[in-house]
């Protein structure tokens, strides 16, 4: 409406023109859907198993805020620099980005992050006086203890080996996870106040009802630490090892050799390890597995590096028996299989080749054909509970909680920090008094390809190279060339899914001017009485900030 | 300059020389060669303008509507359909008080399909603010094209100028085409006060409340009155310049005339020679030609008719139910005068969908109306009788 109040008809203007909304008209009473303001969670953190807050951390970064995205980073999550390096990055997989210039690296920029160590000291809240135990040094149990310390919660981690870390020291080789760079992040997670007891085994040197009776409340995060048995004639043998016996071994320092061809059994993860680390004390390893590689269920870029480094493959074959000359290994052999029918897995199950048994010279067996848990500490009634799936103890077993791979069964080390991040904050309601549910984000999920991309610009991955396999072999150690340059402009490419970011194409578009800026860079508000529920804005938000919701 | 241009070519030639920025058009018979022509007078840089192609008459306004916010010179033309798809825009350049010159080319409208000449297109926007003029000669087309740029520009309302279909647009006629430097002299830098100013954005034509919606409208009326004065102080300062005026009405042996009959277009130019053969037979008939209809010369109506014995009304459309238009205003507008001053007015509808209005047509009408044979008060000139009409 125009501004001025005329008097006289010589003072109304030519024409009607307003730069404010259509005043007189209260179009908002027109409609039955209206838009509002809602982040959603973004694909790459609705893909991540640990839980990172990617698109705000990344959000600080791209305006220079280091410390910033360093600290938002930490305050749910104790190992950004571990997980920059091992973690098999499901969020790029979901990027946006993606058809635009290519993911964002947001794996390297969790290394990044995680390599530059915060100026302060974790944020503790003050003391609640509540205390909590933790079975298990790896990273579900650290990460719950981490996040209960800093919640002002005194927390105590019982842990069998020597050292804490769990999977991450002894199951991970060097080569994809220097220790160097563990211990730094083990110190920031005493630093925030976390009590380590290693060399102390729940149900030898205490017992689990001591911790009951210690902690307000007990977690239970001890892990996958026991072997699959291998059940083929002569796997008792000396020169049959099992996967993690021999990674933990290697691990601690252990000057083995085991010279010739060795057979490394199983396609997860702890085969690709241990293959890739007999080849670095001189071994030559072939993997064997009943299926192909589509159904490994290792980490793809791990099979690929694998390979890079000349790692050999032997698909379609299951090992019937080892044969044996006095106290040697002359060979594996061996039943082709074709596929099947999908299994319960989902993936095609392997089917034997009758009388198609083949040898396999080798001089040494690694079985790495999987990990299982081992809760003898627990009392019958509450590993019968765990036994028959339950995720939660029953209601008269208040108090303990299950993390990690024991609860899960999800086998990676993101899968683990997210776990003991649902887990620490069960706990902390728990501790308070109130309902101790293990809540999925309450955030609705952004679908990936659900944004405007006609309101993108492309723009080129900064670090193109770093999508290639070979290069991600190099750069894997910590000796990796990132600067703040590279990581700011990188950040600088998230589109920021589902997070309203004030590019006010809300505002332009509205054709009643009722999107409502209060001070710039202020929350974006809307005027509901003349908004007529178009849902332009809805439509034309290039980051899937907004929705429309029916009135009343 | 001494020329011969048919009625569409002197349009180009007047948008051509008002040095126009802008053109936004859609063809359409009879008016198509006006915007070849424009097409190829901007392709060729004669003439330095934005032809915007469009793919509709609705857009083509729209264009021009948005062009003219702008403060840029603008034209168009169209014709019968093209004009009717128009409609809603016409409106909102009036109310937007835009300056837009657009030259329509009368034509019927279906169905049946007609190309031909017939007012019921530009008649049927009578209402819609816009100024309306009709010429019945290509010079006359020419000049009245610069004085609506003016006009326009002046009274900030846009002009419709009418050329019959074929019988003007596509006749060749000798004429005078002025120098560039004369039109420069003439026509006024064009000023829009209320144009787009990035500097301050606003929405434009945006809502307003009961309580203040009349007076944008009363201003329009205002404005037409003010046309009124406007349009005879530009064609008089034309007039001044290249020795030719038209008037709001024009009259022919209208001194002692008591059978008047009013024409606008084309056949106001026949008429003058079935007056000027009446009055050798003694019958004292006069030609009244309207020509601008919007603003409408109520007051010079009523001079040029009051206390004249017969009128007759040629209208070439025809409002369905009640009269032509131009029969109903002229009868209205003389209401005003004293009963003892009103002539007796007959209506005739004819031409329709460019049926001929000859000579003898018009010479019938004027003596049966002089000799009371015109019984009815509306006559539809010359159709079949009603019982063969099936």
């Amino acid at each position: 409406m125009v501004e001025l109040e005329p008097k006289v008809l010589e003072e109304v203007p030519g024409t009607s023109y307003s730069d404010h909304p259509t005043l007189p008209m209260r179009t908002g009473t027109w409609k039955y859907l209206q838009p509002r303001y809602e982040d959603k969670l973004p694909p790459c953190s609705n893909a991540c198993p640990a839980g990172n807050d990617i698109s705000k951390i990344l959000a600080l970064l791209s305006s220079g805020d280091l410390e910033g995205a360093v600290q938002w980073l930490r305050a749910g999550n104790p190992f950004p620099a571990t997980l920059g390096r091992v973690c098999a990055h499901f969020c790029e997989r979901s990027c946006n980005r993606d058809s635009l210039g290519g993911a964002l690296a947001i794996h390297g920029l969790e290394r990044f992050l995680g390599d530059h160590s915060p100026q302060e000291s974790s944020v503790v809240q003050s003391a609640t006086g509540r205390t909590v135990g933790v079975v298990g040094a790896g990273p579900a149990g650290i990460t719950s203890a981490y996040l209960l310390a800093r919640a002002g919660h005194e927390v105590h981690v019982f842990d069998d080996k020597p050292q804490a870390g769990g999977f991450l020291r002894t199951g991970i080789p060097g080569f994809r996870l220097p220790k160097d760079i563990l211990d730094k992040e083990l110190a920031l997670v005493e630093t925030a106040g976390v009590h380590f007891h290693q060399n102390t085994r729940v149900g030898r040197d205490i017992d689990f009802e001591e911790l009951q009776n210690r902690f307000d409340a007990v977690i239970v995060a001890a892990g996958f630490h026991a072997s699959r048995p291998l059940n083929v004639p002569g796997s008792g043998q000396t020169h049959v090892y099992h996967g993690i016996d021999l990674l933990e071994r290697l691990a601690a320092g252990e000057k083995l050799r085991i010279p010739g061809t060795v057979a490394v059994l199983g396609g997860g993860n702890t085969a690709i390890d241990v293959a890739r680390s007999l080849l670095r004390i001189g071994s030559t390893p072939v993997i064997v597995y009943r299926r192909t590689e589509v159904e490994m269920p290792a980490i793809s870029a791990e099979i690929e590096e694998a390979k890079a480094e000349g790692v050999a493959f032997h698909f379609l074959a299951a090992p019937s028996r080892i044969v044996q000359d006095g106290d040697r290994i002359v060979a594996l052999e061996c039943q082709k299989m074709r596929l099947g029918e999908p299994d319960a897995s989902g993936r095609r199950a392997p089917v034997p080749l009758f009388g198609s048994e083949f040898c396999l010279p080798v001089s040494a067996v690694v079985a790495a054909i999987g990990e299982i848990a081992d809760l003898g500490f627990l009392p019958d009634n509450l590993r019968n509970d765990w036994l028959r799936g339950q995720k939660m103890f029953k209601e008269d077993f208040r108090g303990v909680f299950l993390a990690g791979d024991v609860a899960t069964s999800r086998g990676t080390v993101a899968a683990a920090v997210g776990s003991g991040r649902q887990v620490a904050a069960a706990v902390d309601r728990y501790l308070r008094g109130e309902q101790p549910l293990i809540e999925n984000p309450v955030l609705t999920s952004l679908w990936p390809r659900a944004l405007n991309y006609d309101q993108m610009a492309e723009a080129e991955s900064l670090n193109p190279a770093y999508f290639v396999p070979k290069v991600r072999c190099q750069v894997h150690g910590s000796s990796q060339k990132t600067s703040v340059k590279w990581a700011v402009g990188e950040a600088r490419r998230c589109l920021g899914c589902g997070t309203c970011n004030n590019c006010l194409n809300c505002y332009h578009w509205c054709p009643d001017v009722a999107i409502q800026i209060a001070s710039a860079g202020s929350a974006l508000g809307i005027d509901l009485e003349h908004c007529k529920g178009c849902g332009i804005c809805v439509e034309e938000c290039p980051r899937g900030a907004m929705s429309m919701v029916e009135v009343g | 300059m001494r020329t011969v241009l048919k009625g569409n070519g002197a349009v180009a030639q007047a948008v051509r020389m008002a040095r126009t920025q802008v053109i936004c058009a859609y063809p359409i018979t009879p008016q198509t060669s006006i915007v070849e022509e424009l097409a190829a007078m901007v392709s060729s840089g004669q003439l330095n303008s934005r032809f915007i192609k469009v793919e509709s008459e609705h857009s083509s306004m729209a264009g021009c509507i948005g062009a003219a916010s702008t403060g840029a010179r603008t034209f168009t033309a169209t014709s019968s359909q093209g004009l009717a798809l128009m409609h809603e825009m016409l409106h909102w350049a009036a109310g937007a008080r835009l300056p837009i010159v657009m030259v329509n080319v009368n034509r019927g409208l279906g169905p049946g399909w007609s190309l031909w000449a017939d007012q019921s297109d530009s008649v049927a926007q009578r209402d819609t603010g816009w100024m309306q003029i009709y010429c019945q000669s290509c010079q006359e087309v020419f000049d009245t094209v610069i004085q609506a740029f003016e006009v326009s520009q002046r009274v900030l309302l846009p002009s419709m100028v009418m050329l019959d279909g074929f019988f003007l647009s596509h006749t060749y006629e000798d004429m005078d085409l002025p120098e560039p430097g004369l039109i420069d002299g003439f026509l006024h830098p064009l000023c829009v006060p209320h144009k787009i100013d990035i500097e301050k954005p606003a929405t434009l034509g945006s809502m307003v409340a009961p309580d203040r919606y009349m007076e944008f409208r009363k201003k329009i009326d205002l404005a037409h009155q003010q046309a009124l004065g406007v349009w005879t102080e530009v064609d008089n300062q034309w007039s001044a310049l290249t020795g030719r005026s038209y008037g709001l009405l024009d009259e022919y042996r209208m001194q002692d005339a008591e059978l008047v009959l009013v024409a606008t277009a084309t056949p106001a130019s026949t008429a003058r020679v079935v007056v000027d053969d009446l009055r050798e037979r003694a019958i004292p008939a006069g030609l009244l030609r309207l020509r601008v209809f919007r603003p409408f010369p109520a007051a010079a109506l009523c001079n040029a008719l009051g206390n004249r014995k017969k009128v007759v009304v040629l209208d070439r459309s025809c409002s369905y139910g009640h009269h032509g238009a131009f029969h109903q205003e002229i009868k209205s507008a003389l209401y005003e005068l004293p009963a003892s001053a009103h002539p007796e007015v007959r209506g005739i509808i004819a031409g329709l969908g460019g049926r001929d209005i000859t000579a003898e047509d018009l010479e019938e009408m004027l003596l049966r109306a002089w000799q009371n044979k015109l019984s009815e008060t509306v006559t539809w000139w010359n159709t079949l009788p009603e019982a063969v009409v099936r």
